[in-house]
């Protein structure tokens, strides 16, 4: 098991490396000389010599790459040139916004749309399977952007349940921070629980007619046992792999549902960095959402061999 | 063992099972009858309901798909078909077992095959966990699987097929069940294996005194195990009897095919001489001949044969055919010509 975690790590690696070099030259295929800029209206030849010299723009490309690879791996992102201020420090005050947005929207999904999927796939042919279809579909269907405003005017216009934009820190005021979130979680979870939902359901159904399932049942188990026990946990393994892509991708951050409910997150981020060609800035996102989405693969890979004992007998 | 008075462990009586969207039931009118300690082999050819006759016997037939139209299934005398769901699942794997045909897929890849054989015994027996580890341990000891104690914390993957078989016997018969169903349990298996697991059924069974419903299409197998045999032909019990009586007399027109078929036992059958073939295939639900089953393709038919559904008749005591033309000597003539 850990050569497997190891190998897995080590492969991890080089695709690490690759989304590096691809950040990296994404500021070198710009157009325009950041060392004119930098320069000002003279361009002192003197300057821009000395500024070359500084920013080690004499040096080969692929010496570049390594400073900036250096700093990087020391934390260090660059500043930004909007604001000034280091990338690191955006990113690590942006970074637990974008985290909890996913952790929520995941654990909304995961919540609503497994089990819609075991349900469905048990109670197959029945009216509780194409009532569950017809409200994936829907929540497929309904954009986001849509759904966040519905809920907007329902839920904080008319109900005044919950504040209808906004942030707060769960350290500072957890329940606050909570109520905040709750709604754009439900608009970024809704699709995900209905592919969730769509994907748990063949999983099952598949899982169902399973020999094992029919061995179980001949035990004498009760069939909810056999459906909890026996069929589930193969049925969700297929279902790990799904939730990792998913997750990952919310890390990247939302753009829209981020915009619609004011939040301070990755997505809102990055368009204003893209707006504002604040390079800086747009590589480190860019580069902290890659290494998460590897990342999270990497766990749900082990998870996966952990949960699956055949996958074990090639270690 | 032949008195009348002992209580069948397993009697189908007249048992029909029809299927939704089938015009005619699959399964008409099948009587079967096991007492304890005996082996009744179910055989037939693929699709002729032996597994569906020994699923609805467990109650594992899917509810919905299938219904019960006729018959009682008396297991000990308790008629089955009136249990409800909760009482057929402690029936289950406890008094009454099976082992299917495919140890390959039959046990969950994700649990260790001790926990398997173990889930059996405390599902039935108010025992601890560490009691329950103990059963399957002397189960696994009893269907002799090498270095069993290693083997417990194993999982499916790791064994080969007639290990796997092994743990499905021992989960089976973990709760000493008064039946056992087999079905078609050496089929998937290679040949030298076949025969172990053979053998490793008639010892057990004889240990246990369990009676045991073989459900094969391998007249092998049958020779090999079975007391009794029941065969089937498309939904129908053609004939039964002792298993020497089937073997030595058979008296359907089926059965006597069937029994050319075999290369080994082809020379046992009267006026057989090569392999025989039976022409044609099973008829299908929608295109049932009206009067016996078999008369698409047999080659005694007559226009008799379709007018009815042939009745019983007892060739010598325990010996029953259900063909109007038995005894078949007197007809060898025109069949060869």
């Amino acid at each position: 098991m850990l050569r497997y975690i190891t190998n897995r790590v080590l492969v991890a690696i080089p695709t690490l490396l690759l989304v590096s070099i691809f950040v990296f030259m994404l500021q070198k295929l710009l157009p325009g000389d950041p060392i004119l800029v930098l320069a000002g209206e003279n361009r002192d030849p003197e300057t821009i010599a000395m500024l070359r010299e500084l920013y080690r723009m004499n040096d080969p490309l692929i010496m570049q790459y390594l400073y900036w690879l250096g700093d990087v791996l020391r934390g260090n992102l660059g500043i930004s040139l909007r604001t000034g201020l280091p990338v690191t420090e955006l990113i690590l005050q942006k970074l637990p916004v974008t985290l909890q947005l996913a952790v929520m929207s995941m654990i909304f999904a995961i919540v609503i749309g497994v089990p819609a999927g075991v349900m469905s796939a048990v109670k197959k042919g029945t009216f509780w399977d194409y009532l569950a279809n017809f409200i994936a579909l829907s929540g497929l269907s309904v954009p986001n952007f849509w759904l966040g405003i519905m809920l907007i005017l329902l839920v904080s216009v008319n109900l005044g349940w919950l504040p209808a934009s906004g942030y707060e820190s769960p350290w500072v005021d957890p329940v606050r921070s909570f109520q905040t979130m709750l709604m754009p979680s439900i608009v970024l979870g809704t699709a995900l629980a209905a592919t969730l939902m769509r994907h748990t359901r063949s999983s099952m159904l598949g899982v169902l007619q399973a020999d094992y399932v029919r061995t179980a049942r001949a035990k004498g188990l009760r069939e909810k046992t056999v459906i909890r026990y026996h069929a589930f946990r193969n049925a969700l393994l297929p279902i790990i792999t799904l939730s990792a892509v998913m997750f990952g991708e919310l890390l990247a951050g939302a753009v829209l549902t981020e915009q619609i409910f004011t939040i301070p997150g990755f997505g809102k981020m990055i368009v204003d960095a893209v707006f504002n060609r604040d390079y800086a800035v747009v590589q480190g996102v860019v580069l902290v959402t890659a290494t998460g989405f590897i990342v999270i693969n990497l766990l749900a890979d082990i998870l996966y061999v952990l949960l699956n004992p055949r996958m074990r007998a090639n270690l | 063992m032949t008195s009348e008075d002992v209580i069948p462990t397993l009697e189908l009586r007249e048992v029909s099972i029809r299927f939704r969207s089938q015009p005619v039931d699959l399964i008409d009118r099948v009587s079967l009858s096991i007492r304890p300690g005996r082996t009744l082999a179910l055989v037939g050819e693929s699709g002729c309901g032996k597994s569906v006759t020994s699923l609805a016997t467990m109650g594992l037939l899917p509810r919905k798909a299938a219904t019960v139209t006729h018959g009682q299934v008396l297991f000990r005398g308790e008629n089955l078909i009136d249990k409800t769901t909760t009482q057929m699942e402690a029936l289950r794997g406890n008094r009454m077992a099976m082992i299917f045909q495919e140890p390959m897929t039959s046990l969950n890849p994700v649990f260790t095959i001790g926990d398997q054989v173990a889930e059996a015994v405390r599902r039935h027996r108010n025992c601890t966990k560490a009691e329950a580890r103990a059963r399957a341990l002397e189960m696994f000891e009893l269907v002799r699987m090498p270095a069993a104690a290693k083997r417990l914390d194993d999982y499916p993957h790791q064994l080969s097929g007639g290990m796997r078989q092994r743990v499905m016997i021992a989960m089976a018969l973990a709760n000493d069940p008064e039946l056992l169903i087999a079905d078609e349990p050496t089929t998937a298996l290679d040949v030298t294996i076949q025969a172990q697991i053979l053998e490793l059924m008639r010892d057990l069974l004889k240990e246990t005194g369990a009676a045991m419903l073989m459900i094969t299409h391998d007249l092998g197998v049958v020779a090999e195990i079975a007391d009794d045999v029941a065969v089937m032909y498309a939904g129908r019990v053609v004939e039964s009897g002792p298993v020497d009586a089937i073997f030595n007399d058979p008296q359907h027109p089926y059965t006597l095919g069937l029994m050319g078929s075999m290369p080994a036992l082809a020379g046992r059958v009267q006026g057989a001489s090569r392999l025989m073939t039976i022409p044609g295939s099973v008829p299908v639900p929608e295109a049932m001949p009206p009067g016996c089953r078999f008369a698409t393709r047999c080659p005694f038919v007559s226009s008799e044969c379709d007018a009815a559904r042939p009745s019983e008749r007892e060739v010598v005591p325990g010996h029953r055919v259900a063909c109007i033309k038995a005894p078949l000597e007197t007809h060898f003539a025109q069949g060869a010509a």
